[in-house]
């Protein structure tokens, strides 16, 4: 019996079967710099009303059509709730995307690991602390990148 | 089935009657649909059936309408599986589904306020007069102009779904219009039969709207669309605010004038 934490659970998948998808050069969609939620500024031109992704740090790495999928048209930002230190700077932040920088609606995507959770509850504090309201989503990826989950987060 | 894809649905059932009762297996409610116009191919797209209901929809439509002979069936499409999306609506469909639940509240009771309308007495008539700036303010200027002006135009609006929800509309205002005009003459018989005809049409508008037309939609609008309806709804709700919570309040005290009645109803 599996026991100990989901979130760092020693798994390998084996892949040797597994078609290998796009081949050649596929273009990125990311169109700024920085994206760590530490790093990044609500000021920022490209937070502007835009749609905004807030990427659990694991989420590209497991979905191979993140890019297409979740990110193209959108402004990023990503973060770790397990690992990440000063969370209560992340709240700050994600309500001044929500105030300041009026964006226009917020995708957050986390891994199935219950730890990943955590970074929903801080996009939904920040929205209950934030006098203006966006629709918040919520994306579970598996760890083989599969969508297991898409939702409406409500405040 | 090519050219039965292409087809208006009422048109399909009134040649193929089966179909009608096929239909609703699935839970593809057109047969009461008083319009019809959607074609097959569009209204099969908008249920969002599993590809194998969908092909084995398909066939049996195929077994119908061209019996014992080798059709060639479209290729389901290959959706993503249900179990991956847990539906809920988007927050602005979310807000329209709530504005739904204050108009079933009035229709509710409406039933029991046209069983003792008295076309003598004064109070009763203003009585309907409120019910009545109740269904144009509320229902319409607020709920179905945010359909119309805001949430419709993100869509092609030759769609036949949205033709024939606009049609409901127009059929609602029309029943409101002779009630209207039933009032002012005391026509107690005309006010019924006109309220009637909207309580009648309104309800199976909404179950329309909420169950498949919303759940469509949502399956269809993008992110930036969803985020661009919500803060254009919150516009419209903030200039309709005092508004909004007078006519929520006018349901609830109608409520609790014929809760009697109501249960009697019941």
């Amino acid at each position: 019996m599996m026991s100990g934490c989901p979130g760092s659970r020693m798994m390998a998948f084996e892949k040797s079967d597994a078609p290998e998808g796009a081949v050649g050069n596929v273009p990125s969609q990311l169109r700024q710099w920085p994206i760590q939620l530490h790093l990044v500024s609500p000021q920022a031109p490209y937070f502007q009303g835009a749609d905004v992704v807030l990427a659990a740090d694991c989420v590209p790495f497991a979905m191979g059509d993140f890019h297409n999928a979740y990110l193209k048209g959108k402004a990023l930002a990503i973060a770790c709730p397990k690992l990440d230190g000063d969370q209560e700077i992340y709240v700050e932040k994600i309500r001044g995307l929500y105030e300041d920088a009026k964006i226009n609606s917020l995708t957050v995507t986390i891994m199935q690991v219950p730890c990943c959770r955590g970074l929903l509850g801080l996009a939904m504090q920040a929205l209950k602390a934030s006098s203006r309201k966006v629709p918040v989503k919520s994306v579970i990826v598996s760890l083989q990148g599969e969508v297991l989950q898409e939702e409406w987060a409500s405040a | 089935m090519e050219k039965y894809l292409r087809t208006p649905i009422k048109e399909i059932i009134g040649k193929y009657p089966p179909v009608g009762a096929l239909l609703e297996e699935y839970r593809i409610g057109c047969v009461p649909c008083s319009v019809g116009t959607c074609l097959l191919a569009d209204i099969v797209e908008i249920h969002n059936l599993s590809p194998e209901d969908e092909g084995t929809l398909m066939a049996r439509i195929a077994g119908i309408v061209s019996p014992g002979q080798a059709v060639a069936l479209p290729e389901p499409r290959n959706r993503r599986p249900e179990t991956t999306r847990k539906f809920s609506y988007s927050p602005p469909m979310k807000a329209l589904v709530e504005e739904h639940r204050q108009i079933k509240r009035f229709l509710a009771v409406l039933p029991a306020v046209i069983d003792r309308f008295d076309a003598r007495s004064e109070a009763d008539r203003g009585l309907i007069r409120d019910g009545l700036d109740f269904i144009r303010s509320y229902a319409d200027r607020f709920h179905h102009a945010k359909e119309e002006d805001i949430l419709f135009a993100c869509f092609d609006p030759g769609l036949d779904i949205l033709k024939a929800m606009r049609e409901d509309h127009e059929r609602g205002r029309a029943h409101v219009r002779a009630a209207g005009e039933a009032l002012a003459r005391c026509d107690g018989e005309g006010i019924a039969a006109n309220l009637h005809g909207y309580a009648g049409v309104l309800t199976e508008h909404i179950k329309k709207e909420d169950e498949i037309l919303y759940p469509w939609m949502d399956r269809n609008l993008s992110m930036r669309q969803v985020g661009e309806l919500f803060a254009r709804f919150r516009a419209v709700d903030e200039r309709f605010a005092e508004d909004r919570k007078k006519y929520e309040s006018f349901v609830g005290r109608l409520e609790d004038a014929y809760a009697e009645t109501i249960s009697e109803v019941r």
